[in-house]
């Protein structure tokens, strides 16, 4: 595929267009699941473990089931298709016998009412056994450490493939150690002789503890069956089609026995791929023939949804005293908590692949503990692994006394240089995107702006380059030709962040009409065609091309039906103003509504056009963000005041540029958060001690200054007008930019997130003569 | 417990319904009145998504009782406009494409809206600390903040 070029100019590709559901947005008509109350409405709520890890003697839900209003409580003896060696998380519906995380559901309730659902938790008694919790994976990792997973349960891949689909060598040694789920090894070249060789060797263990995707609307499922077994399910998900399969693998239902209509889905960031509460709800609404609606709690969220995993790196790197880069070695820990399932092969790829390495040797273990299971997190893994790579690239350029950001640019890899699993870069901006963070003013212009400091305090500058391979996914479109000259485009597409409106504008372009004439649908999944995720940030570029292609088909059909009216070839026909003309001669011509009637008259001859595109293709579009930050700390209280912050990127071609800037803010801010605030705490029983969005502290308004945006366009080859991915770049460089600029300020290396004032605090005392 | 009867106005609507006494504002909105733009997304006052007006002034709907806004005012995001024209923030927050998810959006307004009338003229910093209390996780913040500012100069421009 070429980047493609329209016949004329079209009001469609490249223009800043607001959402046409933006109405509906900003008026609160737009309806989420937990506004959808169909008549006979039942409420599901799940009693949960309150012990990391314990076995269930007994569960006694009489007393549950007695209460007025109660329609159904079961248990795991309740649902006979329930796995004992459950593969997934959601196939762990409720737990057997024993509880491998705080949080994780042994009974459910259905009511008339939530309040009586909650009442009915209270009265189900069930008697524990405590036993002893793996918390921290460096221990688990170890022999003799309390099992997480029932012996012969295998690991979980299926996360790595659905999102950067990267081809890598398994670790070829058997794991020895209990709790240890997966392991990966890359290496190349010598790395000892590689350290031998070098003046300079750093090494660092780099910590990211687990964060939550932070979406504002909780899980949240309504399902309810018909009288021959099907099931319809209103989720709030990032794909329609991938919940279906999860669900009916759960129930042990054919696919198409299952209806999954997606609800307008109120924030997912990864964390509403893969099925959660779907299957219980369903379960439930079996179990007691009504509608059942399940919402979680933010509680909840917090204690039992899939958060991004923790991350502990241990980096060491060596380098000449020219700057010439020797060696680097790597070991990687992956915290999965209860289920396996992360994306351990994209940690080595972005560690060994950003960077022209001669030697390295970077080993990655997946390791399982008595926690919620993790899931994707916008970028998974990147965010955490940059943190590690770019700001050990920091400490050798300062050890070294070069630029940081020149040192960067000199061994970047460029496209067809190999990566870490030795397939090549394909084609990307990372050095153009490079190129423009350093001659951007915040940063020329640094050494000025820091003599501007308040007394007292301290100023610094940072910047960091980051990436993501790119998903990809075989996905489908169509695009048909109404009666009245419009055209209608319908794909199964998830969309959250504005996502069709920019296929809309594919649309318009690929066929040749105004964005005006296009109107686009999500359908669920009995009448839209199959579909991919709204996740790896491949909407565009992947669903993009199904659309463009979909519609690239009905022009085709369009200008044929049309050269047979005007008794002329099709390659002397041009589609101008909704109306198909010969080329030079204007006033010959058939308008599109003339042709799109024909297509639905009775007895008419003419067939209707319908344009349908399901590419599966194998090409991936790295796509790459810069971030400049500039800050000022108080060395006293260790208090961080964000003054500036750009967010340079590559998205191969602004389908819609509005849209774009949203989804670099957007994950500017997300960055940011797990740079300076968020984390998941635990106690060394395994229990969550900040379950409240009060205490897991978010970036506010308050907290930040404007954000300014600098789109880049190298264009992506096979991407729908050159487009590449946009969502995930942005989540990835602000860890390593904070902590440089931190470096920068006060002289003090950071290796461990979140940047917390007290961590910052205590790290300036550390420097201070007693 | 027995259900009580709850008086109040909704978008300036006057309004009779049977609520349990344990019943917050946001459920009495949303399931008694049908009204459910304002959005639950914690249940304890820290993300300001269910964020309406009692009273003219802004507050979290899931702290307060339903009883306790008994002969009293609420304005919802469903009356933040008229039916068929959107409030000058609605339609600012459309044009400069602020809505992502959306699930925040019904609470940021509300909140938007109590700042302008609070500070007819504000700063960056009043309008930042005003919806602090709204979090959204889509946007970074900054096209509201420009959408606000924008509404905010052309009521001064109005009023001059």
């Amino acid at each position: 595929m070429s980047v493609m070029k329209t016949t004329r100019d079209v009001k469609g590709v490249g223009l800043s267009i607001p959402r046409p559901d933006g109405a509906d947005k900003v008026t609160g008509k737009v309806q989420y699941v937990a506004d959808i109350t169909p008549r006979g409405l039942l409420h599901a709520k799940l009693l949960r473990s309150p012990h990391a890890h314990a076995r269930i003697v007994k569960i006694d839900a009489s007393k549950a089931r007695a209460l007025p209003g109660v329609r159904a409580v079961l248990t795991a003896a309740d649902i006979p298709e329930l796995k004992r060696k459950a593969p997934t998380r959601a196939h762990a519906v409720l737990a057997i016998d024993r509880v491998v995380f705080a949080g994780q559901p042994v009974a459910a309730v259905a009511a008339d009412e939530v309040a009586i659902a909650e009442e009915a938790l209270d009265l189900i008694e069930v008697q524990y056994e405590v036993l002893s919790a793996a918390v921290d994976p460096l221990q688990s990792m170890k022999p003799g450490a309390p099992p997480v997973a029932d012996a012969g349960t295998e690991a979980d891949t299926s996360e790595a493939l659905a999102h950067s689909a990267v081809a890598m060598a398994k670790g070829e040694t058997p794991t020895k150690a209990v709790n240890v789920s997966q392991t990966s090894h890359v290496k190349r070249g010598d790395v000892a002789k590689g350290f031998a060789e070098s003046d300079v060797v750093i090494e660092h263990t780099y910590r990211v503890p687990m964060v939550h995707q932070g979406y504002i609307e909780p899980h949240a499922v309504l399902a309810e069956w018909d009288r021959a077994g099907n099931l319809t399910l209103w989720a709030s998900t990032q794909g329609s089609f991938n919940t279906r399969s999860e669900v009916a693998d759960v129930l042990g239902i054919e696919e198409n026995r299952i209806k999954v209509i997606p609800v307008e889905c109120g924030g997912g960031f990864g964390g509403k791929i893969r099925a959660l509460c779907e299957p219980i709800t369903a379960i439930l609404a079996r179990t007691t023939a009504r509608p059942v609606r399940y919402v979680m709690t933010r509680r909840e969220e917090l204690e039992a949804g899939m958060p991004a995993p923790q991350v502990i790196i241990r980096l060491k790197t060596g380098a000449k005293r020219d700057g010439t880069l020797m060696a680097l070695e790597a070991e990687t820990v992956l915290e999965t908590g209860a289920f396996s399932g992360t994306v351990l092969a994209v940690s080595a790829v972005f560690l060994g692949s950003l960077y022209k390495w001669p030697a390295f040797d970077i080993k990655g273990s997946e390791v399982l503990t008595h926690k919620p299971s993790v899931a994707a997190y916008r970028a998974p893994v990147a965010p955490q692994s940059i943190f590690a790579i770019d700001s050990q690239m920091e400490s050798l350029a300062r050890a070294l006394r070069l630029d940081p950001a020149e040192f960067r640019a000199r061994h970047l890899s460029h496209p067809g240089d190999p990566m870490a699993n030795n397939q090549p870069w394909a084609s990307m901006g990372a050095p153009e995107v490079l190129e423009r963070a350093r001659a951007h003013p915040a940063w020329t212009g640094r050494e000025a702006w820091k003599k501007g400091a308040r007394p007292g305090t301290k100023r610094g500058v940072g910047l960091s380059l980051g990436g993501w391979l790119g998903g990809l996914q075989p996905t489908g479109a169509t695009v048909k030709l109404n009666p009245d000259g419009t055209l209608s485009v319908l794909t199964g597409q998830v969309d959250i962040a504005g996502t069709n409106i920019a296929l809309a504008q594919i649309a318009a372009s690929a066929y040749g009409v105004d964005i005006d004439k296009v109107k686009i649908t999500t359908g669920d999944t009995d009448v839209a065609p199959v579909t991919g995720l709204s996740a790896g940030s491949k909407t565009i570029y992947t669903v993009g091309v199904a659309v463009m292609q979909a519609a690239q088909a009905a022009r085709k059909q369009t200008l044929e039906i049309a050269a047979g009216e005007l008794e002329a070839s099709v390659d002397d026909l041009e589609l101008v103003d909704g109306k198909v003309v010969v080329r030079g001669v204007p006033d010959k011509g058939v308008t599109l509504q003339q042709i799109g009637k024909k297509g639905n008259l009775y007895m008419s001859k003419v067939e209707p056009v319908l344009g349908a595109a399901h590419p599966a293709f194998s090409q991936q579009a790295p796509a790459f963000a810069a971030q400049i930050a500039r800050l000022d700390v108080d060395p006293d209280t260790g208090e961080v005041t964000l003054c500036d912050f750009i967010t340079v990127q590559d998205v191969g071609k602004a389908i819609n540029p509005l849209a774009v800037e949203g989804q670099m803010q957007g994950g500017a801010v997300q960055s940011l958060g797990i740079a300076l605030t968020e984390a998941l705490l635990y106690d060394d029983q395994g229990r969550l001690t900040n379950p409240s969005l009060l205490d897991y502290r978010k970036l506010t308004a308050a907290d930040l200054p404007n954000l300014e945006t600098v789109i880049v366009e190298v264009p992506a080859p096979a991407g729908p007008f050159g487009a590449r991915g946009v969502g995930e770049p942005p989540i990835i460089p602000a860890p390593a930019a904070i902590a440089n600029a931190i470096e920068d300020a006060t002289g003090c290396r950071l290796t461990e997130l979140p940047l917390t004032p007290e961590r910052i605090a205590l790290a300036i005392a550390r420097t201070r003569p007693t | 417990m027995p259900k009580q009867i709850l008086s109040l106005t909704v978008n300036d609507e006057p309004k009779d319904v049977l609520v349990q006494p344990y019943l917050t504002l946001l459920d009495a909105l949303r399931d008694e009145l049908g009204l459910t733009g304002p959005k639950e997304g914690c249940g304890t006052g820290d993300c300001g998504a269910c964020t309406v007006h009692l009273d003219g002034k802004p507050v979290a709907s899931c702290l307060v009782l339903a009883l306790q806004a008994r002969g009293r005012t609420v304005r919802t995001i469903e009356g933040l406009g008229e039916s068929h024209t959107l409030h000058p923030l609605q339609d600012a927050f459309v044009r400069l494409g602020v809505p992502q998810c959306g699930f925040c959006i019904p609470g940021v307004l509300m909140a938007a809206a109590a700042v302008l009338a609070e500070h007819p003229a504000p700063t960056e910093e009043q309008i930042r600390y005003g919806i602090a209390g709204n979090l959204c996780r889509c946007t970074g913040y900054t096209k509201m903040i420009a959408a606000i500012q924008e509404v905010a100069g052309e009521m001064k421009g109005a009023a001059r």
